[in-house]
């Protein structure tokens, strides 16, 4: 139809004798390579960002072990918090009623760690007041949620162990679950 | 006499009463409207923006600090090396706020009388870069140098121990210019706090000039002109965020308490904190049942109340009290408006619930960490 | 007698000699329009116009705050140079090297400089915005420049943060883990942000702890050694490159949205 139109007068070899004689190419073929020539073009940059993303997140981490042993149950006393393993692995060992539990010393609200007041027998957050009771439930300040708990069990040593690659949540009903606590 | 002053000053800080007298004056000091402007004129806050009145608030400050750093407690504060910073802050801020809108009522008196304002000069009258400008900006750089040499070497910059992944210092503090967002962290979730109120001051700063359809005012200082503008920067800037600052660095001490500038940091200060989520308050304050177990309808109040407020809201607004204002935006920048200001304003609101309700959250789905 | 009448005085020598007029292309500027050229003939001057209004040089008017911004960060940058010729961002090595920068370093005073001014910074910054905004110089056609300023705020501030971990002591160390603890409750991309628990296939997550923005900040679980590592990298490099960028730009647009606001 209008093919002859589209080519610009002043283009080279414009005119008709020796106009430029390619592979025939309509109109829609054009487009059609053209959203394919996009969408590889949009593809190969979204890959490489994503690697560039991927980048940031290395395949080993060089962080401390998260599985130690604690030694035996009976090291611990009958309703007290055990702050030996605050400093070496971030958790501390409550021994109630009839559990032994390792908690996480890390607030639930921004991350800070928290400190066992045993006088008034609570963990108390010194960056936003967040106030948690030795069982881990938050009772005052900002914190959202109580404290995580460590996978726990007993070794074939019969030492206790304690695994920090898995936790357990309050909120999501995991402290029923019998890997978050011993029974004593 | 000045243990007086001192127990005046403990009171009136704490952030109930300090951030309501701001949050009233502000309106006054930078009044919005005709209304606050007479109340303005029959008070005398506009004494403040006359050269006694910048004499007189300085003098205010500096007798504020001088006490301060002779108090056994407050001393402690400003003593430490990143506090500095706030009481140059407290200085520079108040003068330079002051130099603005000094500058803003001569120009206003001026353009009352139909002159120019008083940066205006003939077009044609330029004064050349070399060397009136070049040479006062090398001077300020040589005054700024000696300034940051003679700071650097009064005051030494700050060390602690060594960094301890198991020991909190109490109180942990953020860097000072983030300690608004730390107070706010009081009130709002992480989420919130952390990430949606900075992204909304970010972005909602840079839509200014897009929101703001007054030509007025443009390259002169001028206060009546774009009084509703000045007065909703400055109750953000001064008292959402320098204000915050100021409370964060002074006023907050172990586990997060608040004491009073003079007041003796002690750690074992008690504080009842018993939040209570507005889900609790509904089903089990006023209904007397327990909590339901589906979480949207255990959350549903909160879910209803956010959504009147952000959503319903400015429908009846711009139905009602602010139809002109509709009219005269268009219907874009009124919802954006609309969303920055509510979003601004949900800082204070939930503030004052917390304050007065004890109130934890609106909507708590903490096990989907989603609560405001 | 004629000696006499050609003498020079040796400032006039060397304005005159070939090496001066070389480098600077005006000689030394007497008349209006030599002064007019020696702005437009060089790289760093004309940076301004060669005239401006009469308001345009009041310390009054522009309280001198955003060309003050400019002189700090290239003070930040020549202090943080020297300070990087003595720091070791590891963990066993930081905090004695910042102890060493003090005690044993002649000039101990360059840790202060680079701190205080630093916060400093922050003010002016701060102090920029506010006589913008004072004045109203962000109404078009400026609105756009006034966005890439506030994008240099934030970063300024950004660069400040990353600056705060540094020196790893207790203050360092806390600040940084409530400031970057606040990265995991990005929604969907922070592990404890809302919707992150949703982006699961069965019983895996995949937001976690391990995968989530924050852990792309302090690269890894908690703040510590790759943490130093990554905040001195975006400190020292990162924003301060994406930063003069936006300087650029900022600058450049002064000129081209007609030069510094005034009354019409």
């Amino acid at each position: 139809m209008s093919e002859e139109k589209m080519i610009p007068n002043a283009a080279v070899g414009s005119s008709p004798e020796n106009a430029f004689k390619g592979p025939e190419t309509d109109r829609r073929g054009f487009l059609s390579w053209l959203s394919v020539g996009w969408l590889a073009y949009l593809g190969v940059t979204g890959g490489f960002f994503t690697i560039i993303v991927r980048f940031l997140f290395p395949n080993v981490l060089f962080e401390p072990p998260q599985t130690f042993k604690i030694g035996y149950p009976e090291d611990f006393s009958k309703n007290s918090v055990d702050i030996k393993y605050k400093k070496s692995y971030n958790a501390w060992i409550v021994r109630d009623e009839e559990s032994i539990f390792a908690l996480s010393t890390v607030c639930t609200h921004l991350g800070c760690t928290p400190n066992w007041l045993p006088v008034e027998s609570k963990f108390k957050c010194p960056c936003h007041g967040s106030g948690f009771r030795m069982t881990g439930i938050h009772f005052e300040g900002p914190a959202p949620r109580p404290l995580e708990r460590f996978k726990i069990s007993l070794a074939n040593d019969g030492q206790i162990l304690v695994d920090k690659t898995k936790s357990y949540k309050w909120e999501k009903g995991e402290w029923e679950n019998p890997e978050s606590f011993l029974k004593v | 006499m000045l243990e007086t002053f001192k127990h005046t000053v403990d009171y009136l800080s704490s952030p109930t009463i300090s951030f309501s007298i701001l949050t009233v004056v502000t309106p006054i000091l930078f009044p919005p409207t005709d209304w606050f402007d007479k109340i303005n004129r029959k008070l005398g806050f506009y004494l403040l923006w006359t050269k006694t009145g910048c004499a007189v608030a300085l003098s205010v400050i500096t007798f504020f600090f001088a006490v301060g750093y002779m108090d056994k407690n407050f001393s402690v504060i400003l003593m430490k090396g990143d506090n500095f910073p706030i009481v140059l802050m407290v200085y520079s801020i108040f003068f330079f706020t002051w130099l603005g809108m000094h500058k803003a009522y001569i120009n206003d008196e001026r353009l009352e009388k139909g002159l120019k304002p008083s940066e205006y000069n003939d077009p044609d009258d330029k004064v050349l870069v070399w060397p009136d400008l070049v040479y006062i900006e090398f001077i300020a750089l040589i005054l700024f140098t000696v300034f940051l040499v003679v700071w650097s070497i009064l005051v030494a910059a700050p060390l602690e121990e060594p960094a301890n992944p198991a020991a909190t210092p109490n109180p942990s503090k953020a860097p000072w210019y983030f300690l608004g967002l730390q107070e706010m962290l009081v009130y709002y979730d992480p989420w919130i706090a952390g990430i949606v109120l900075p992204l909304f001051c970010i972005i909602g700063l840079m839509a200014i000039p897009y929101m703001d359809i007054n030509k007025k005012g443009d390259g002169y200082y001028s206060f009546k002109e774009r009084r509703v503008g000045i007065f909703i920067f400055m109750y953000g800037w001064i008292v959402l965020w320098l204000f915050l600052i100021v409370l964060g660095t002074f006023f907050r001490g172990p586990n997060w308490n608040f004491y009073g500038p003079f007041e003796y940091w002690d750690a074992h200060k008690v504080v009842a904190l018993n939040n209570v989520n507005l889900s609790e308050y509904f089903w089990v304050k006023l209904l007397g049942t327990g909590l339901p177990e589906n979480i949207i309808l255990r959350e549903i109040i909160g879910f209803i109340t956010v959504g009147i407020y952000l959503f319903i809201l400015p429908i009846i607004l711009a139905k009602t009290w602010l139809k002109d204002m509709l009219e005269a935006y268009g219907p874009v920048r009124f919802v954006s408006l609309m969303l920055f200001g509510l979003v601004m304003l949900s800082l204070p609101l939930k503030m004052y619930f917390r304050w007065i309700f004890n109130l934890k959250y609106f909507i708590a789905i903490p096990e989907y960490f989603f609560n405001i | 007698m004629a000696e006499k009448k050609n003498k020079k005085s040796i400032l006039q020598t060397l304005g005159e000699s070939q090496v001066w007029k070389s480098i600077i292309r005006s000689g030394v500027p007497h008349t209006r329009r030599q002064r007019m050229h020696a702005i437009l003939g060089s790289v760093f001057l004309h940076l301004h116009p060669a005239r401006l209004p009469k308001h345009a040089v009041k310390v009054g008017y522009t309280w001198c705050m955003g060309g003050l911004s400019f002189f700090l960060f290239v003070n930040l940058t020549i202090t943080g140079i020297l300070l990087m010729f003595y720091y070791r961002p590891t963990v066993e090595y930081a905090y004695t090297d910042i102890i060493d920068l003090t005690e044993q370093v002649p000039l101990g005073i360059m840790r202060e400089l680079h701190r205080w001014a630093a916060h400093a910074m922050v003010l002016v910054v701060w102090l920029h915005m506010l006589r913008v905004f004072m004045t109203g110089s962000y109404k078009p056609p400026r609105e756009f420049n006034w966005g890439v300023g506030v994008l240099l705020m934030t970063m300024t501030m950004f660069l400040s943060f990353t600056g705060y971990l540094l020196p790893w002591d207790q203050l360092a160390i806390w600040a940084v883990t409530v400031g970057s603890n606040m990265a995991r409750a990005h929604p969907f991309i922070g592990h404890e942000g809302p919707g992150a628990s949703l982006l699961a296939i069965g019983d895996i997550n995949l937001v976690h702890i391990g995968s989530d923005v924050r852990f792309a900040l302090i690269g890894g679980r908690f703040v510590g050694e790759a943490t130093l590592l990554r905040f001195y990298v975006i400190h020292c490099i990162a924003v301060p490159f994406i930063m003069m960028i936006f300087m650029a730009v900022h600058f450049w647009r002064i000129r081209k949205d007609g030069g510094i606001s005034g009354p019409l």
